[in-house]
């Protein structure tokens, strides 16, 4: 079942790409807003912190998406997005969508058990704007 | 005019810190923040920032190796201080764990130059230092060595117009260390374990350009975040001077004869001690001159340290704290020190403009401090005495006294000389009942009875009887009746003394 965060960040994608792209486009956006990520909370947590997160994220929404388990590989120390970008063009549309969006929506979850919601929301307000659109629904409603 | 520079002193945002830096921190300096680990320094270096960083006065909070930036936001955040809203606005969190790990020190000094340059901040804090210094090779430029490194950093930051922090683990202050020297400010954070208990404390080592407070202040670590508790004497505001009626009058004690004998009441901001074994009455009496006080329409506060507060304390006085007329100060946090104790006391008879004071008693009070503590207890209490007399309250304090019939003491700790005023309670055996003796040992400046009399306790409190001048010894607690042929001639005493025998101390 679909969280509503999932829907938000799945439908802020959706919005964001525009309907009839194909996996390579959407490969492009996920990868810039792993970019922004990369560029708002690399610098605070540290870029292996960020590549820590992210591949604890591949690692979880692995089972669901076999195709970024596949690229998991938790001993690396920096964000393999060239190896992501390939994976996702490879995808349909739709689970190209659906594995990206879950896999931002993933790392999301990860950051907010760690340091909370409030500062995990202060730390992407740039990301969502910058490559995601306007922030995603559960923002405005708690 | 003077033409010398003005140094700014910045107002810290952690309670009581600002008095221990003696007015604050100086604007633009150069400041190590140095402890054993767990001791509170990136809280402490946190609850600053927090209070510090404005959008026009933004911080910088590089985090090198040591405790990741994680870990650190997630413990941080629980504290009130911490505010999100503020990361990436006025606060913004830089990682150099990267360039630290080049293990080459002009490569992050480079790095440090560049967030400086793009965040132009007013607040710089290193987090942590020493693992920035443990991580620099030997491999790393030879030209760029700790000592350059620090006195580079020095001077960048200073011509920045930052004021900067390092946060280092340093074990002890004797380390051959050069940032020690280097620095302006050197705040050591310490705990100090004694038995179950833990006492934080802090030490301004080092503050250029002012004069802070000398020695060890203890402060606790709340999820408000770091109060210091500075010394009781400079914890008294100035014109503290609590509702003191005018000069030279007296307090009625709430007990018919007693003002008498005390020569027409406690004057007005003087100190007493109550003496007297277990069970002679002294909480009563300080129960009796709150009860008093309110009745006069005055306020009060009370320090309770007793082992079961609801079980033991007399109805008068849970009325008074009920219908807010007497102030209780909490005593029941663990580790207590004195400076603690003092500045609570203080918050509650400024709260409530109170005039009596109440500590029941002083050795209940020995017993809630930290064992680190007991040892000063003596010089402490004084400090807390003049404290609270500096404020114009009337303090009374009891004190358990083991009877010993060999010699007459009035205080276990040698407070008599503190107080301006003794009461002291004694047992006595006549015809095989235990009877209870009070006198006035001393009122300075002040005439007073020297009467040894009868009293004993009902339901309505205290009632002062008559002496016993038929007996002798009674300091002895087994009085003998005197011989028929030493008696003097018959007197009637009156039952209503309104002169009562007395001298002058």
């Amino acid at each position: 079942m679909e969280s509503p965060e999932n829907r938000g960040i799945t439908a802020a994608l959706a919005h964001r790409v525009g309907k009839g792209a194909n996996g390579g486009q959407i490969a492009d956006v996920v990868v810039s807003a792993w970019k922004d990520i990369k560029i708002t909370v690399g610098p605070i947590i540290g870029q292996r912190g960020v590549a820590a997160l992210y591949q604890r994220s591949l690692y979880l929404t692995g089972p669901a998406f076999p195709w970024l388990a596949a690229i998991c590989d938790s001993a690396r120390t920096d964000l393999d997005l060239a190896g992501l970008k390939t994976v996702l063009a490879q995808q349909e549309s739709a689970n190209a969508a659906a594995g990206g969006a879950a896999l931002l929506q993933t790392y999301y979850e990860l950051l907010t058990s760690l340091v909370g919601p409030s500062l995990t929301e202060r730390l992407f307000r740039s990301v969502w704007t910058n490559s995601l659109g306007d922030p995603p629904a559960q923002d405005a409603s708690p | 005019m003077t033409d010398k520079v003005t140094i700014n002193r910045l107002a810290t945002g952690v309670p009581g810190l600002d008095e221990v830096l003696g007015g604050g921190l100086p604007e633009f300096s150069f400041n190590l923040i140095a402890g054993s680990p767990g001791c509170g320094k990136t809280t402490l270096a946190h609850q600053m920032m927090f209070a510090l960083a404005t959008p026009e006065r933004p911080a910088l909070y590089l985090t090198v190796l040591g405790e990741p930036p994680l870990k650190m936001l997630r413990y941080q955040q629980q504290f009130d201080f911490f505010d999100s809203e503020s990361i990436n606005h006025s606060i913004h969190f830089i990682n150099l764990a990267d360039d630290t790990l080049t293990g080459d020190l002009d490569q992050v000094l480079r790095r440090i130059v560049a967030e400086v340059q793009t965040h132009a901040p007013a607040l710089v804090f290193v987090d942590s230092f020493r693992s920035m210094m443990l991580a620099s090779s030997p491999q790393g430029n030879p030209h760029s060595d700790l000592q350059q490194f620090i006195q580079q950093l020095g001077i960048l930051m200073t011509s920045w117009q930052a004021t900067t922090f390092l946060i280092g683990e340093y074990f002890t202050e004797t380390d051959e260390n050069p940032v020690f020297t280097v620095a302006d400010g050197l705040i050591w954070l310490r705990q100090s374990v004694q038995r179950n208990s833990m006492v934080r404390k802090m030490e301004v080592m080092k503050m250029r350009g002012q004069a802070t407070l000398p020695g060890l202040h203890t402060f606790r670590i709340s999820a408000t975040g770091i109060k210091v508790f500075a010394p009781a004497d400079v914890t008294v505001p100035t014109g503290a001077k609590a509702a003191a009626g005018p000069n030279n009058s007296r307090l009625l004690m709430g007990i018919p004869r007693l003002d008498e004998m005390l020569g027409g009441g406690l004057p007005r901001g003087y100190s007493m001690l109550v003496a007297g074994p277990s069970g002679s009455g002294k909480s009563i009496l300080a129960a009796a001159f709150l009860a008093e006080g309110a009745r006069c329409g005055e306020t009060g506060v009370i320090a309770a340290f007793e082992q079961h507060p609801n079980r033991s304390r007399n109805r008068v006085l849970n009325d008074l704290i009920e219908s807010g007329r007497v102030g209780l100060v909490d005593t029941r946090a663990p580790d207590l020190s004195i400076d603690e104790t003092v500045l609570l006391l203080m918050k509650e008879i400024q709260r409530l403009k109170a005039s009596r004071v109440v500590i029941d008693s002083l050795s209940g009070f020995e017993l809630a401090l930290a064992p680190t503590f007991r040892v000063d207890f003596r010089e402490s209490l004084s400090c807390m005495v003049t404290a609270l007399a500096a404020t114009g309250v009337s303090v009374l304090m009891t004190s358990e006294l083991e009877d010993r019939y060999i010699d007459l003491r009035f205080s276990p700790y040698g407070t008599a000389f503190l107080t301006d005023a003794i009461i002291v309670q004694r047992y006595i055996e006549v015809d095989s009942r235990l009877l209870r003796v009070m006198a006035v040992v001393k009122v300075r400046s002040s005439t007073h009875s020297d009467e040894l009399r009868l009293f004993h306790i009902d339901g309505d409190g205290i009632h002062i009887g008559e002496m016993l001048p038929d007996q002798e010894g009674l300091l002895g607690g087994r009085p003998t009746r005197k011989r028929i042929a030493d008696l003097p001639a018959p007197t009637i005493i009156p039952q209503d003394a309104k002169s009562p025998k007395s001298f002058s101390t």
